[in-house]
């Protein structure tokens, strides 16, 4: 059996999760395997479209997310005899699964970008070294794998209703979820997203940001932010780019008065296009964009958001 | 004693906290402070927090007893982000090394540990308006009166001069025994009589305070004396011998920083068609840059090897001092010629890099001073 | 209360990489204290200065992981045990290697970065914590002791949490924890004098890295000059939809 963690957000799968089918379905064809899918929830799931990829569907409601109890619900799906197990990449599935994969003694190949067996080993590519190097690995079986976003084509539904079995969980009491402290939600999520609008410390102001949201929004895009900027206080930490926040790889990353350190390239640099707008010509980030403006970022942003509406008009 | 080119573990250790600090603390206000001709407090706060300050004061009076191999390898990584600020803890080292080679129990512990415990600094105070290099022609003069010397007259150039906690003065008891009427005092901050003018319109360093210092009248415990009456030339004689090389590993720092930005700049500018690294005449200038480098470094090394050792060092260091400034010198004026008209404006560090190395040619005795050691050496063999 | 914080050794994001014979090749590049790991050693220390206790460090990797741990103990950290192990290790092994250690050492909370700067993974904190049986909060912002349970503010995909979790537990850290000392110079001299144990491990990875290779992607690097904005705007829109195809 290859199993997929389905990642939802209550109501539907997360384009991950499609993603994550994808993989499965080709390396259950390689090792004459199933697909079963494991739907993990705290409250509501969408196990009626869930079903639908899948032949057999495990569910189970766990209430607050802690890695101890999702671990326990991978690991009781695990137990039907997975042979690979497959999740879409986020910080929580990369935290529950080092637990998973610890307990079945599996070799795990964490944020991969391709993945593919030969006889009884599972080959993968993913980056390291910040996103700087591409390795190819390879793990004996079981292997537990995460998937990156946005590398993977998404998985069409099956035709059928696959089988739903209900999973009993132990109760792993050992964390209390005392507060939950959300961030409103705007637009996509970054790391799925498939338009990134970065602001970087040259938009001098919080305030200067409503004008990032708004290009971002105009592209059906997030916010992202450099060490910088959330250091200053201008936006979430949620939504830092780079060494030590989210990496992203969308179509097109925008950077705005973003200077381009190392730590914040280590972030974005696998992006296809990279656009830069900065006022110091020599600033390195113009090193990696496909299209740059040397210019003041607080008269080019306007000019851009006015330029996009009229192509939309 | 074999000859091992490797730095210790501790050494390591240390070379990676002040490339660090050098980094990170450094480095982000270089052109600010050059540009407002200010001594940076803050970075000397730090410095003196992360234990780098006043770090050759020995363990029994409360600091750590660098070596001065040590030091040098400290100078290297401060002065390669900028040699102005590196000057500041220089000159503070300057300043206690008088005390160290002539002090009783007594002077160190009174002038020593205060240095340890705060973020402060020493100065020393030799060159005067109308001599600089003939320094036993000095025109300051103190006379004994009981208990305390009185003191008049003007020191100039003098780095930390307005800032240090304390200053040794070096001043003549009879001009007419030149080197011999010499006498060592330590001048206390707020001593009524002692006044500190800021030099302004340095070139460069212009994040070190460089100081006129003013004496009318300053009366000086003679319990703040060096050692004895006609020692005080040989105090300051000795003191340099040794500091001249914290003023070579200073230099190697800026000659390793020119290298670097002239490396990257050539990687990333093109001319005709390609980056102009390619092009043979400039990878004979950073080849040449390299060999300075190199050599000047080893040299340094091995002069504070010597002084380590406690072995004679005068020679080395003069030479050392010599040849590292003119190394870096030349790096720093090939790294503009390499950047072309952006080496010329403020954008790019590399006109920095020679306002600022252009004073270790001159300071701590000139070159030619140095040349005038070197030779008397070889020729009293 | 001991403390015990996990680190590694890695390079310096800034160093340039290079590939020899199909794998990255450190030598010329500056290995450092992984940053994310030096989250955990300052918390350990700031733990122990509020609590009192022990503070240990225990290092992974090749001996020249004994720098880093050096590093530690100059911050202030009072031993280290250095688990030797050369070439690539995945997590799942690295805390097998581990557990042993751990168990011996039976600290009240285990701290370690929450990713890795060279490998980029993120799994050995959940994997310490598999290993020793106990909870782990991953991405931790913020960590106070209460007697037998800490509370913890940690990241989730999507915002974030206070938990409130037993002891001992594994707390995976990172930036906005807390802002790492300077290993002093004091510390760098006292730390020579402290012991660092040395421990074999003769395990094999379950994970085999094949090739490394350092793919920098061409750009364009079409660059407009933006002293007319709309005309600069107008025309980057233009080769977005109509060159770059993304809008």
């Amino acid at each position: 059996m290859i199993l997929v963690v389905l990642d939802h957000d209550g109501s539907k799968l997360r384009k991950g999760s499609l993603e994550a089918l994808t993989r499965a379905r080709k390396l259950a064809e390689a090792l004459g395997a199933k697909v079963a899918g494991v739907l993990l929830a705290e409250g509501p799931a969408p196990v009626e479209e869930a079903r639908g990829y899948v032949d057999t569907l495990y569910v189970a409601e766990l209430g607050p997310y802690t890695a101890e109890q999702w671990a326990a619900g991978v690991l009781e799906a695990a137990k039907a005899g997975a042979k690979v197990i497959l999740v879409p990449s986020s910080r929580q599935s990369r935290a529950y699964l080092g637990r998973v994969a610890y307990a079945l003694k599996a070799g795990l190949l964490e944020d991969t970008l391709d993945s593919w067996t030969e006889g009884e080993w599972v080959y993968a590519t993913r980056y390291a070294y910040l996103n700087r190097v591409t390795q190819k690995v390879r793990s004996g079986l079981p292997a537990v794998l995460t998937v990156k976003p946005n590398t993977t084509p998404l998985a069409e539904p099956l035709g059928g209703q696959g089988e739903v079995v209900a999973l009993s969980v132990p109760s792993v009491p050992t964390v209390e979820v005392l507060e939950r402290v959300q961030e409103e939600k705007k637009g996509v999520s970054l790391t799925e997203a498939d338009v990134v609008v970065t602001g970087g410390r040259g938009m001098g102001s919080a305030e200067a940001f409503q004008k990032v949201e708004e290009l971002a929004l105009l592209l059906g895009g997030a916010v992202g932010a450099t060490r910088a900027v959330v250091d200053a206080g201008w936006r979430p930490y949620a939504e830092q780019v780079g060494q030590t926040g989210k990496t992203v790889q969308p179509s097109l990353y925008i950077a705005l008065g973003v200077s381009g350190a190392v730590q914040h390239l280590a972030g974005m640099n696998k992006s296809k296009f990279i656009v830069a707008v900065n006022k110091d010509p020599e600033a390195p980030i113009f090193k990696q964009a496909d299209y740059g403006i040397v210019g003041d970022v607080h008269q080019v942003l306007p000019a851009l958001i006015q330029a996009v509406k009229k192509l939309k008009d | 004693m074999p000859i091992d080119f490797r730095l210790t573990e501790e050494q390591k250790q240390l070379q990676a906290l002040a490339r660090r600090f050098a980094k990170e603390v450094i480095l982000p206000v270089a052109q600010e402070y050059d540009e407002k001709e200010e001594v940076p407090w803050p970075v000397i706060e730090k410095l003196h927090e992360v234990g780098l300050l006043n770090a050759i004061i020995p363990e029994a009076y409360g600091g750590m007893g660098l070596k001065m191999l040590d030091e040098v390898i400290v100078g290297e990584e401060l002065a390669y982000a900028c040699m102005g600020i590196y000057t500041i803890p220089m000159a503070s080292d300057l300043g206690i090394t008088p005390v160290l080679l002539a002090g009783t129990e007594e002077q160190k512990e009174r002038f020593l540990r205060p240095l340890t415990e705060k973020p402060a600094l020493a100065a020393f105070a030799l060159s005067e308006p109308g001599n600089g290099s003939d320094a036993a022609a000095l025109k300051t003069k103190a006379v004994r009166q009981g208990d305390h010397y009185v003191l008049n007259g003007t020191k100039m150039w003098i780095s930390n001069g307005g800032e240090a906690e304390w200053v040794v003065v070096f001043a003549t008891l009879n001009p007419e025994l030149r080197h011999k009427g010499v006498v060592a005092l330590v001048v206390e901050r707020g001593t009524p009589g002692f006044h500190a003018v800021k030099i302004h319109g340095k070139l460069g360093q212009r994040a070190s305070g460089t100081y006129e210092l003013v004496f009318e009248d300053v009366k000086v415990p003679v319990a703040n004396r060096l050692g004895e009456e006609g020692e005080g030339f040989k105090i300051a004689m000795n003191t340099l011998n040794k500091t001249r090389i914290p003023v070579a590993a200073g230099s190697v720092g800026v000659a390793r920083r020119a290298l670097d930005e002239a490396k990257k700049y050539a990687k990333e500018r093109e001319a005709f068609g390609q980056p102009i690294a390619q092009f043979q005449a400039i990878q004979f200038k950073l080849a040449d840059m390299a060999i300075g480098l190199e050599t000047a470094r080893m040299y340094t090394y091995y002069a504070a090897w010597l002084a380590d050792q406690g072995l004679p060092h005068a020679h080395a260091s003069a030479i050392a001092k010599a040849y590292a400034s003119e190394v870096a010198f030349e790096a720093a004026n090939q790294a503009i010629q390499i950047h072309g008209g952006y080496g010329y404006v403020r954008e790019f560090p590399v006109e920095k890099l020679l306002r600022d190395v252009k004073l270790n040619q001159i300071y701590e005795g000139t070159n030619e001073i140095q040349r005038l050691i070197i030779a008397r050496h070889l020729l009293a063999e | 209360m001991k403390v015990v914080a996990v680190i590694r050794q890695v390079p310096d994001g800034e160093s340039r990489l290079k590939i020899q014979g199909g794998r990255v090749d450190l030598s010329g590049a500056t290995l450092i204290l992984d940053q994310m790991d030096e989250y955990g050693v300052e918390e350990a220390l700031r733990l122990k200065e509020k609590h009192g206790g022990e503070a240990v460090v225990v290092g992974f990797g090749p001996e020249r992981t004994e720098e880093a741990i050096r590093t530690a103990l100059a911050m202030g950290m009072d031993r280290g045990v250095h688990v030797v192990f050369e070439g690539y290790a995945d997590p799942v092994t690295v805390a097998e290697a581990l557990a042993p250690v751990l168990k011996e050492e039976a600290p009240t909370l285990v701290l370690t970065g929450g990713q890795q700067a060279d490998w980029d993974s993120q799994a050995l904190g959940a994997a310490l914590a598999e290993a020793l049986g106990v909870p782990v909060v991953a991405w931790t912002t913020a960590l106070e002791l209460e007697g037998e349970t800490a509370r913890a503010k940690h990241d989730l995909d999507e915002g974030a949490e206070w938990v409130r979790v037993r002891l001992p537990a594994v707390f995976t850290t990172q930036q906005g924890l807390n802002e790492p000392r300077y290993p002093t110079l004091p510390g760098i001299m006292k730390a020579k004098k402290k012991e660092i144990r040395k421990v074999a491990f003769q395990g094999g990875a379950r994970v085999e890295i094949l090739e490394e290779s350092i793919q920098e992607k061409a750009r364009l690097q079409k660059v407009l000059d933006g002293k007319d904005p709309v005309a600069a705007a107008e025309e980057l829109v233009r080769l977005l939809h109509e060159e770059a195809k993304v809008i």
